[in-house]
């Protein structure tokens, strides 16, 4: 049971990485968006591949992590440009059709769950330390950490420094944003290709993991979006603390015998469990209860 | 090109598909009060938004101290000297006073010259612009738009849901930003406090320009207003048109 929870404990950290990024789209480009695991998981796959063409590890994660952030800077510059004006679901809808789009794309290039799982470097596999008799491995306080670097360090970066500030003006009323000369667009993109490089570094971190291949790692997207849901798509430390929870529970379904199969739902009882248990006060006919 | 900071020539604008501004030509001069009149749905905050950038320009010139700018995103046009204070008292709510005068900032924009215009600001710097009163609020975003250091401020009903006396408060504002050479577009719910203050006017009805001139003209006539919003008055209805009517 130990040996599950910290192999839980490792998946939640990167679990809380991608529930960080889905949240950060949305408070700060106002977009749920559904690509991100297929654009982290192109930027992982493009340096994979680099690097089986014999190209050092260092640069193929480079361009990896640039391909991510470029691809994700596209979905971005076309989401500003053609659909600013539209309300969240449309914006939401055009990112389910764009996951679908890499998820098929992936599939061509990268082969598909038999035959396309590679092998992703193994770079914090060593122990850390041993708890009883458990080793866990340094990937684990690697994601754990990455993930309260960028809990904390976002936090105070939105709170204290002027991109932080014009970016909560940016997600908190887009178009007085621009009124007042902040450069909306370009601030957009820009949150939109960090986006994509820390996707792809978080899908490094956990592909070795998950077994590589294209269309188990850009399903992750699932999991995000439960976890992001535990933030309620706002609170970062609450979206760090259900990534944790998330992993958590995902190793101990792991260690039951009779529901190990069933783990890959956990993402979507949760969604369930958080939908029913959120809306159990609305009225029928409040605006967004449709 | 004369003293014009702002001119617009023969400018349609949209709402959506909607065509709601008609061949408009208007100009404000540095340091003056300009003022836009009208019944509701006559047009102005379109026209507002067009100049701004929100609302997309179909046809005609925007030109800005002489360089047009109908063509510029939003934020180039603030950068380019065009304050716009919108109409619902649109601070940053989570963000502080002092935050939101710090994001608007540019050019010579001086967040002191705001708290010399608004001392009340400057006790609540560091208050959350949520938890400000409808009042200060609007000085803030008033305080906002002259942060940017801008050549014109286009101001769409800052009076609304406030009470008279403070009405007048932020009317005073207004004068001493005319005071500092910074020219105003205003658009006001009372009409007659606009007109005290204004030194030309424009009337809009169904999106088109039905009068153009000094304020003094149509300053404390209510019939000829009352016309001007609706058309030819009937005979037999003598209507008060004063500003709280539009």
């Amino acid at each position: 049971m130990l040996n599950s929870l910290v192999a839980g404990l490792t998946s939640g950290g990167v679990y809380a990485l991608l529930g960080l990024c889905v949240v950060l789209t949305y408070r700060l480009v106002a977009v749920v968006n559904f690509a991100m695991a297929g654009v982290g998981t192109m930027g992982a796959f493009i340096m994979v591949s680099l690097m089986d063409l014999g190209l050092p590890w260092p640069i193929a994660l480079v361009i990896g992590v640039v391909a991510g952030s470029l691809l994700s800077a596209l979905i971005g510059s076309g989401l500003v440009r053609w659909f600013g004006e539209h309300d969240e679901r449309t914006k939401a809808a055009v990112t389910v059709a764009l996951f679908v789009a890499i998820g098929a794309i992936g599939l061509r290039l990268f082969g598909s769950t038999s035959t396309g799982a590679r092998r992703f470097p193994t770079v914090f596999d060593s122990p850390a330390f041993t708890l009883g008799d458990v080793v866990v491995p340094q990937s684990v306080l690697v994601s754990l950490a990455f993930a309260a670097l960028i809990t904390f360090g976002v936090g105070l970066m939105l709170a204290r420094t002027s991109v932080g500030l014009r970016l909560q003006a940016l997600s908190e009323r887009p178009s007085t944003a621009q009124v007042v000369g902040i450069p909306a667009p370009r601030l957009a993109i820009a949150v939109w290709a960090a986006i994509g490089g820390v996707s792809t570094l978080v899908i490094l971190l956990v592909a070795p993991r998950l077994g590589g291949d294209f269309s188990t790692l850009s399903g992750l997207v699932t999991t995000a979006l439960a976890v992001a849901m535990v933030g309620s798509f706002r609170s970062l430390p609450l979206t760090l603390l259900g990534g944790v929870l998330m992993g958590l529970l995902e190793g101990f379904a792991a260690s039951l015998d009779e529901i190990q199969k069933y783990r890959g739902v956990v993402p979507f009882l949760v969604i369930l469990v958080l939908l029913w248990w959120r809306s159990r006060n609305e009225v029928w006919d409040t605006a967004h209860s449709r | 090109m004369s003293g014009e900071v702002l001119s617009l020539k023969d400018v349609s604008i949209n709402r959506g598909d909607t065509p709601i501004v008609h061949d408009v030509s208007l100009t404000v001069a540095p340091g003056t009060v300009t003022v836009v009149l009208g019944a509701n749905g006559a047009g102005k905050t379109t026209l507002m938004d067009g100049i701004a950038g929100l609302a997309p320009v179909t046809s005609g010139t925007i030109q800005l101290d002489g360089a047009p700018i109908e063509k510029f995103p939003v934020y180039k046009r603030s950068q380019a000297g065009l304050g716009y204070v919108e109409q619902a008292r649109t601070v940053f709510r989570t963000l502080t006073v002092e935050q939101n005068l710090l994001v608007s900032r540019s050019g010579k924009g001086d967040a002191e010259k705001v708290y010399e215009l608004f001392p009340e600001l400057k006790k609540r710097r560091s208050l959350q612009a949520g938890h400000l009163s409808g009042g200060e609020q609007q000085m803030l975003v008033l305080g906002r738009a002259l942060i940017s250091d801008p050549k014109i401020i286009l101001i769409d009903e800052m009076s609304l849901g406030l009470a008279p006396v403070v009405v007048r408060r932020l009317m005073h504002a207004v004068k001493d930003l005319v005071g500092l050479g910074i020219a105003v577009l205003l658009i006001e719910q009372f009409a007659n406090l606009a007109l005290e203050i204004g030194a030309n006017a424009y009337v809009l009805r169904k999106g088109r320009v039905v009068f153009d001139g000094p304020c003094d003209e149509i300053r404390g006539d209510s019939e000829r207003l009352h016309e001007f919003y609706f058309g030819a008055m009937p005979t037999d209805a003598v209507v008060e048109a004063g500003g709280e009517n539009q």
